[in-house]
């Protein structure tokens, strides 16, 4: 199969696993790392993108030929946007994760269905 | 075609988020106090550092087919987002002035502030999509953040829930730009919108569409996310909800902006632009809604500004220069008076208790602050020479040249809606007779005069921006203009 339409398959199974997590698990621990996934497989989708068959890494060396690096080099820009996006996710989930402690540490329980509870 | 300009404009962003920085370091509350003071006042005078055109940061360009592309990070500013920014801006430096007269502000709070405004400033000037998200995400942490510092176990609920949510609707967002930049092999938006109005449109790029909906409605608190956002507006304290809103009523100008600029011209657009509509509707009908069955005044205000963010996002969404006009008029004025309200409720909450059963007979406690809060009032209901008056009527306006008479009557009795919980509080408040018991607390009562000073001055701008709304309305039509289209739907 075609590398980068098995990448797009993968990057689709993991937004759709993320969602069941997401909606579906009563856990709040559980819920953060279905959100990761999600996360996760639009980065997939983004590194795909840029995805050429046979090319380069777009790190130009000097032992390259300029003319042959630059035609068959992958697409850089989604590569730098996942690289942010990574940063990104990670502050979100640092928040999220602490959050969590604080909450398990007031209820004895991982349970969103009483954490998330109205009073 | 994007090219370097010698100017000052990205201090708008960086110099924001430099201070939030060097402000997280700091502890000392003396120290705190004084350069937030600081702050407050350079944070009016940051947004004419910038001059009209754009930058485009490393000025470097590739090349792809016959087609010369931008890349990298750019940011327009033209009066219509001076305009915003400067609003922006003005309202932070208020409830600034207004944390300093707080007893407990540490760096952390001024640091959150900051670096919203920093990101808000940034996702209305960016040209490009996807730092627009970058800080659409940085603005979401922020004002959870925010939140959270209000420090009741409610409010980590409210942010808790926001950040789940938030995740999920910035993921989506991302994956709407990767289909857009995979179909137009851009991120820049006026390279992008170049694109899309030559080229028929592909399943990516409605894709692209619909993500960009789904992180507007979050962002800016349409249906089916505005119960997310009311919540974290009730559970922050009153001066805090007050910054949140006007946040979020810039990233839904922001955002409508992209995605009319991007779409609005095109032949497909027409069914999304009713889905907007919709879900405008849905978010004022459901605010109000909501509002007249609270006794809580914080939750009241909270599901008001749902509300009045449907006003917005109906003028936008109808697409019309005049309708552009009016969303974004009534988006700064709603920004203005919204805040005064909050601001409001701050001071009235020092009766320790935001339930206006528990409360009443304020009014000769705090004259002044009641004839403030009355003005804000009159100004949400659309009761002229107040500002909201002249943004409402320019909306309806907008919405009977459309040719939608039925969108301008919904707006009317939303407005009767309004007119109905906002009387109701304001009676409940203040004017209501109180025990004997009520009157001894209240005379305990200390106003900090730093949150009248703001109040004070935002029930002014309500007041001059109802008289001269050409102020404002003269800098933001050119800009509609160029971004908007005239149609009137045929019956």
């Amino acid at each position: 199969m075609d590398l980068q339409l098995a990448s797009f398959i993968a990057a689709g199974v993991l937004v759709v696993v993320g969602l069941y997590g997401f909606f579906f698990v009563d856990n709040i621990i559980k819920k953060v790392i279905a959100l990761s996934i999600i996360e996760n497989g639009v980065n997939l989708t983004l590194v795909s993108m840029g995805y050429r068959e046979g090319g380069y890494a777009p790190i130009y060396l000097p032992t390259l030929k300029f003319q042959l690096f630059s035609t068959n080099m992958a697409y850089p820009l989604p590569q730098a946007l996942v690289l942010t996006n990574i940063v990104i996710g990670a502050s979100m989930l640092a928040i999220m994760l602490a959050l969590s402690v604080v909450f398990y540490k007031k209820y004895k329980t991982l349970k969103t269905s009483i954490i998330l509870k109205e009073d | 075609m994007v090219k370097k300009m010698d100017n000052f404009l990205p201090l708008i962003v960086v110099f924001p988020l430099i201070m939030s920085i060097i402000f997280s370091y700091i502890y000392k509350s003396k120290i705190v106090r004084i350069l937030t003071f600081l702050m407050a006042l350079i944070l009016v005078v940051l947004p004419f550092f910038g001059t009209y055109g754009t930058y485009f940061f490393g000025d470097h360009a590739i090349a792809l087919g016959s087609t010369s592309l931008t890349s990298g990070i750019a940011y327009v500013l033209n009066p219509a987002k001076n305009v915003m920014v400067f609003t922006l801006m003005l309202i932070g430096s208020l409830i600034l002035i207004s944390a300093t007269g707080e007893k407990k502000l540490n760096g952390i709070f001024t640091s959150l502030m900051l670096m919203g405004l920093a990101s808000v400033s940034a996702i209305i000037m960016a040209e490009d999509i996807f730092n627009l998200y970058v800080f659409y995400e940085i603005a979401t942490i922020t004002q959870a953040g925010l939140v959270i510092a209000s420090g009741t176990e409610n409010a980590y609920k409210a942010a808790f829930r926001y950040l789940l949510i938030g995740t999920m609707a910035g993921s989506l967002l991302l994956l709407g730009i990767a289909l857009l930049l995979s179909a137009t092999g851009t991120l820049n938006i006026e390279d992008m919108r170049n694109f899309l109005a030559n080229n028929s449109a592909t399943p990516a790029i409605y894709g692209g569409l619909l993500m960009l909906i789904i992180g507007l409605g979050y962002g800016g608190g349409l249906p089916p996310f505005h119960t997310i956002k009311a919540d974290m507006y009730s559970r922050a304290r009153p001066f805090v909800a007050s910054m949140l809103q006007t946040y979020s009523k810039f990233v839904l100008i922001a955002l409508m902006i992209v995605i009319l600029k991007l779409f609005g011209g095109l032949p497909y657009f027409n069914i999304t632009r009713g889905v907007l509509i919709a879900l405008s509707i849905g978010g004022m009908v459901f605010g109000t809604v909501m509002a007249l069955l609270q006794n809580d005044y914080k939750k009241l205000l909270a599901y008001h500004t749902i509300s009045q963010g449907g006003y917005v996002a109906a003028g936008l969404a109808i697409g019309t220069p005049l309708g552009i006009v009016a969303g974004i008029f009534h988006g700064i004025n709603h920004a203005i008076y919204k805040s005064a309200l909050f601001l409001g409720a701050h001071i009235v909450s020092k009766a320790k208790s935001s339930n206006m059963a528990k409360l009443g007979g304020l009014l000769p406690f705090m004259p002044f602050v009641a004839f403030m809060i009355l003005c804000a009032k009159l100004a949400t209901i659309g009761i002229p020479p107040l500002n909201g008056f002249q943004s409402k009527l320019l909306l309806i306006d907008a919405a009977m040249k459309a040719n939608i008479p039925e969108l301008a009557i919904i707006m009317i009795l939303v407005s009767i809606g309004t007119f109905v919980y906002m009387m109701k509080a304001f009676y409940l408040i203040f004017l209501k007779p109180c025990s004997e018991e009520q009157i001894e607390e209240y005379k305990n009562i200390k106003i900090s005069k730093y949150s009248v000073f703001s109040l004070a001055i935002l029930t002014v701008l309500c007041i001059l921006l109802g008289i001269y709304p050409d102020i404002v309305v003269d800098r933001i039509y050119p800009f509609a203009k160029d971004i908007g289209i005239n149609w009137a739907l045929n019956k």
